[in-house]
């Protein structure tokens, strides 16, 4: 599903150059569930990043879906996106202004799902991510653990393949981080692709692959399966 | 998708309320100010529109030369209207309007009434609807009379009056008029305003003597056929001026101007609709409302610059606000909008809040529209002026605030780029010169307009303050037009028995102005006042050289005159005492300077004093009477004055005014742009500091940290606030340094209209600086103060 060769992005700031990806290889197959672990600054995030279409690469080749996507412009990026990745973040990324529903609800708005079919699939995942009780709350009302499940079923409510998923567990104490992570799991069960940044041993024991980052190149690979 | 975004917009203005009602207050009194001028503006251009045959109707001006300058002229005589409408086919018909005013007696009382002597053309020419009455007959009998509704009113006390009679004074006698019409009221957007209209009146003789080519004391009007040219009409119809008037011109040369010959003028036409606004022929002499376009420049530009800053605050207050609302712009982006879909939204916010600024701005306008009519002496109302024009005007109004104010912000939203939103990398601190740039602009444009306020508040302090050269205190002006000098006298004599009465000092009634030759045989203009010898002590007028006239020098009466300074200037006298002044086209009338008065001020002070004659000739009529009485005998000294007046005045109206109150009637006009100019001026500055108000807040929200972390190493309250307030300060300094340059060029421009003026202190800017700079620092300091003693812990923990 992601195929990546070469792979440089260097952030050019005021006379100091960062090479945040250094020539990365690096595959993930359908189906997957891969974690991407390293020492902070290594690169993960930018990774992450440029794998979610959020930002583009200096050199290199994407392909995502067997479709090159390293000169894609910003609307067929945001196109792409809507339809197939999803994502979390480790700080949630919730809508204050909107509630628990409005916010899953986005996505499918995007993708101009009509409003019944909107219904159905917003509770379907709400209730699948046992959030459904909170439904008309706003972000600021709900604990950790909840704003994360809430983010989760925002990147899942449009069945996307991808779920790119960044520090998921950062912010959360181990029971509502291991709830979180019994969640992607699901997910991936289900069959959904999912790349994980983590620095958590413990959290990259629940994928299948764990590729190791140090300065912007991959140094080795764990099979964990 | 709309409804999502409705919902959001909705509740961010809803939580955000500081941010919100900063923004709807400031951009709903801008609106309302738009609207307002909007108003004052199609009110100005709709002048004189509502007459059917509008253009085609003219008025007869002339451009002539005198005393080596060209003039334009808007008054017209007997001759022109019939003499043109009868020799030049482009023109179908005429009619002249002259002002006037009649006694007129209504039971015991009897008042004077302004009117109108107008051809009986008058209702075919102008579209005035009748209540009553025959448009085409109504003004052809000699005793008719048509009255306006109100007039109606007024003397009936309603309005179907057609057949009754009024007694008008004619001459000497009250005489039956018939009232044969009976037209509804004037628009307020009309230049002809009359509340009775009279036959016009000529004799035969006036109709004749082509001598009456030179006399100019009316406005006339003509309707030219729709297909004739203007320039042809114009041609012929000097053409025939020259042909008809060339020999009584000629005599006219050699009687009066000694043979000097600066052409016989120049006949031209001017557009009806024109009037109103024009400044070199304005509409005047019974014409009413004349306007200046000027005052809709003004007026529109101050209403532009609260909206502009209004705006200004809007983009401002979005764009700072704009690193709360990264996160969610980085996470719409990452569930898939795309940049349109944010720009459409960001838009919609923006014309929502402009919506509802919309909505306030017109009950905001209804609101003040009582006072801005005050203000601007109009009868401004929606009920007249709406129409689908108006509608679309504000509409515009409407689409262009909102693009104006939505569309750069939305822009710069929607680049935001997630990875850096979303990863709290992002930072709008930095350069921000757009920012600042607008909060420059806005502090200037307060200033300028503070700096105007101030200026027009001093010169209009020294107009109405400044000495005048006489005592204006304790004056009585009562009106007698039309007195013999010995009538006056006697009614004088009365007046004097009454110990409350000081004095009493009869003169001409009005401004008399004429021109004789002074001793070099040169012919000199002035102004001419007919006195007697109490003039100049009543008013506490100085003599500088010589003496006054005195009653126990009987020749004074027909042998001398006194002169003012600028006359002895123009003259170009040594020594003035003892010079003569020829009257030559009274058969060489002489008469002996005796004394100098030391100028003053008898014309208003927007104008220069000019050259000015006393005389007491005996056969001049007077007609007012300066009445000096005691200090704090004011009610006893008016009932005794208004008792003798209606002893001898039987049949004239009686009214009085004081002096003094008459120099505040002269300044009205400078009154009322003093008050628009300061409302102006407290909005811009208001606005502009409910936007500096928001951008310190959110800028106070913005380093919390900062501050938090600056408290726990030491920072005192003072040095946070200090270092708060500083940036704004700054930019409020620039925009001072930009306005007072642009200010004191353009007060000092509009200084120039008055001759005599203030001169521009640097006070007056000290003060203007101070002010400015005192309100932005209270304004931005209250947030500083606010978030510098906010408890450290607290802050750096929330982040
Ligand atoms: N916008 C940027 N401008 C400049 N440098 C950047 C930018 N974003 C990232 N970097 C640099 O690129 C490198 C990789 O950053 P990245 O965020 O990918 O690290 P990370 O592996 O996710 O670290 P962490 O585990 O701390 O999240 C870092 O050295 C960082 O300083
Ligand atoms: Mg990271």
């Amino acid at each position: 599903m992601i195929k990546i060769k070469d792979l440089e992005k260097i952030y050019r700031t005021e006379e100091v150059e960062t090479i945040a990806l250094n020539k990365l290889s690096m595959e993930v197959k359908e189906g997957e569930f891969v974690a991407v672990m390293g020492p902070s600054g290594c690169g993960k995030s930018t990774l992450l990043n440029i794998l979610g279409l959020l930002d583009d690469s200096d050199n290199g080749s994407f392909v995502f879906n067997g479709v090159e996507v390293t000169k894609f412009n910003e609307r067929k990026r945001a196109e792409m996106r809507k339809h197939n990745i999803g994502f979390v973040f480790q700080s949630f990324n919730l809508i204050d202004e909107l509630t628990v529903y409005e916010n899953v609800e986005l996505p499918l708005i995007y993708t101009g799902v009509k409003t019944p079919d909107r219904k159905a699939k917003v509770e379907a995942v709400l209730d699948k991510m046992k959030i459904m009780h909170r439904r008309n709350h706003y972000p600021q009302q709900l604990s950790g653990g909840q704003q994360q499940r809430v983010a989760v079923a925002r990147a899942v409510v449009n069945n996307p393949k991808l779920i790119l998923a960044d520090e998921p567990t950062g912010n959360l104490d181990s029971s509502n981080g291991n709830e979180v992570m019994e969640l992607l799991t699901d997910l991936n069960e289900q069959g959904t692709t999912i790349v994980m940044v983590t620095h958590s041993e413990h959290d990259a024991k629940f994928s299948h692959r764990i590729i190791r980052m140090l300065d912007g190149q991959t140094v080795t690979e764990n099979i964990l399966v | 998708m709309l409804k999502s975004y409705f919902i959001t917009a909705w509740r961010y203005l809803t939580r955000h309320k500081t941010y919100s009602i900063i923004n709807v207050a400031g951009l709903s009194i801008g609106l309302a100010c738009a609207m307002l001028i909007l108003l004052y503006v199609k009110d100005e251009v709709s002048f004189d529109k509502f007459h059917k045959n509008v253009n085609n109707v003219y008025r007869i001006v002339t451009l002539s030369k005198f005393n080596g300058t060209y003039h334009k002229d808007g008054n017209t005589g007997f001759l022109q209207g019939p003499r043109f409408a009868k020799n030049v086919p482009g023109i179908q018909s005429y009619v002249r309007v002259q002002s006037g005013a009649a006694d007129l007696q209504n039971g015991q009382e009897i008042q004077s009434q302004d009117l109108l002597y107008v051809d009986s053309s008058f209702f075919s020419v102008f579209t005035f609807p009748l209540l009553g009455g025959n448009a085409s007959t109504c003004l052809t009998e000699p005793h008719s009379i048509v009255l306006s509704e109100d007039a109606a009113i007024k003397h009936f006390g309603k309005t179907d009056v057609v057949g009754k009679t009024m007694m008008l004074k004619e001459d000497s006698l009250f005489v039956p008029f018939k009232v044969t019409a009976v037209a509804k009221k004037c628009p307020q957007n009309s230049s002809i305003q009359f509340e009775v209209l009279l036959p016009f009146r000529e004799s035969e003789m006036d109709a004749k003597n082509t001598d009456n080519w030179f006399n100019f004391f009316l406005n006339t009007f003509v309707v030219l056929n729709p297909n004739a040219k203007l320039q042809t009409v114009e041609n012929q119809m000097q053409a025939f001026y020259v042909r008809d008037a060339s020999k009584a011109y000629k005599a006219m040369v050699e009687k009066y101007l000694n043979g000097y010959d600066e052409g016989m003028g120049t006949y031209f036409l001017q557009p009806f609709t024109d009037m109103h606004m024009s400044t070199e022929l304005p509409s005047q002499n019974g014409l009413q409302n004349a306007s200046n376009p000027m005052y809709s420049y003004i007026l529109s530009g101050i209403a532009l610059f609260i909206l502009l800053i209004a705006c200004i605050n809007f983009v401002n207050l979005t764009i700072a606000r704009s690193l709360k609302r990264a996160k969610e712009i980085g996470v719409r982006k990452v569930i898939g909008s795309n940049r349109k879909q944010l720009i459409f939204q960001f838009l919609g916010e923006s014309f929502l809040l402009c919506f509802i600024a919309f909505a306030m701005a017109l009950f905001l306008v209804e609101l003040i529209l009582p006072v801005f009519n005050n203000l601007s002496n109009k009868a401004l109302s929606f009920s007249y002026l709406f129409d689908a024009k108006l509608t679309g005007t504000y509409l515009a109004l409407f689409l262009v605030t909102g693009l104006l104010a939505g569309f750069y912000p939305a822009l710069v939203l929607s680049g935001y780029k997630p990875v850096e939103t979303l990863y709290s990398r992002f930072n709008l601190a930095g350069k921000n010169y757009l920012q600042k740039s607008l909060v420059v602009l806005q502090f200037a444009l307060a200033s300028f307009l503070i700096i105007a306020t101030l200026t027009i508040y001093s010169q209009f302090n020294f107009l109405t303050k400044t000495d005048l050269g006489f005592d204006d205190r304790n004056i009585v002006e009562v009106r007698k037009p039309g007195l013999k000098f010995h009538e006056a006298e006697t009614f004088k004599a009365e007046l004097l028995k009454n110990p409350n009465i000081v004095d009493v000092a009869p003169k001409n009634d009005g401004f008399w102005g004429t021109a004789a030759k002074i001793s070099n045989d040169s012919v000199m203009q002035f102004a001419y006042e007919t006195v007697d010898e109490s003039y100049l002590p009543a008013l506490k007028i100085q003599l500088v050289q010589g003496r006054n006239f005195s009653k126990s020098n009987p020749s004074d009466a027909t042998n001398s005159v006194l002169v003012n300074e600028a006359f002895v200037k123009k003259a170009g006298w040594k020594n003035p005492i003892g010079e003569t002044v020829n009257f030559y086209y009274l058969d060489n009338e002489k008469y002996q300077v005796i004394g100098v008065v030391k100028d003053y001020h008898f014309v208003a002070l927007n104008q220069k004093i000019g050259p000015q004659l006393f005389t007491m000739k005996p056969s001049n009529n007077l007609g007012l009477f300066n009445i000096k009485i005691k200090p704090g005998s004011e009610t006893e000294s008016l009932r005794f004055i208004q008792a003798k007046f209606k002893e001898f005045f039987p049949l004239s109206p009686y009214s009085y005014i004081f002096k003094n109150e008459q120099r505040i009637k002269d300044y009205e006009s400078e009154a009322k742009w003093k008050q628009i100019i300061f409302f102006g001026a407290v909005l811009t500055i208001f606005i502009s500091c409910i936007g500096l108000f928001g951008l310190s807040v959110l800028s106070a929200e913005k380093r919390t940290k900062e501050i938090g972390i600056r408290k726990v190493l030491g920072a005192s309250v003072s040095n946070v606030v200090a270092t708060l307030s500083k940036d704004f300060l700054m930019l409020v300094s620039i925009a001072l340094i930009i306005a007072i340059p642009i200010a004191w060029l353009a007060t000092d421009k509009w200084l120039q209209n008055y001759p005599y003026r203030i001169s521009l202190n640097w006070w007056l800017f000290a003060v203007a600086c101070i002010l400015v700079l005192l309100i932005a620092l209270v304004t931005v300091s209250f947030q500083a103060v606010k978030a510098a003693i906010d408890n450290p812990v607290k802050s750096l923990r929330t982040e």
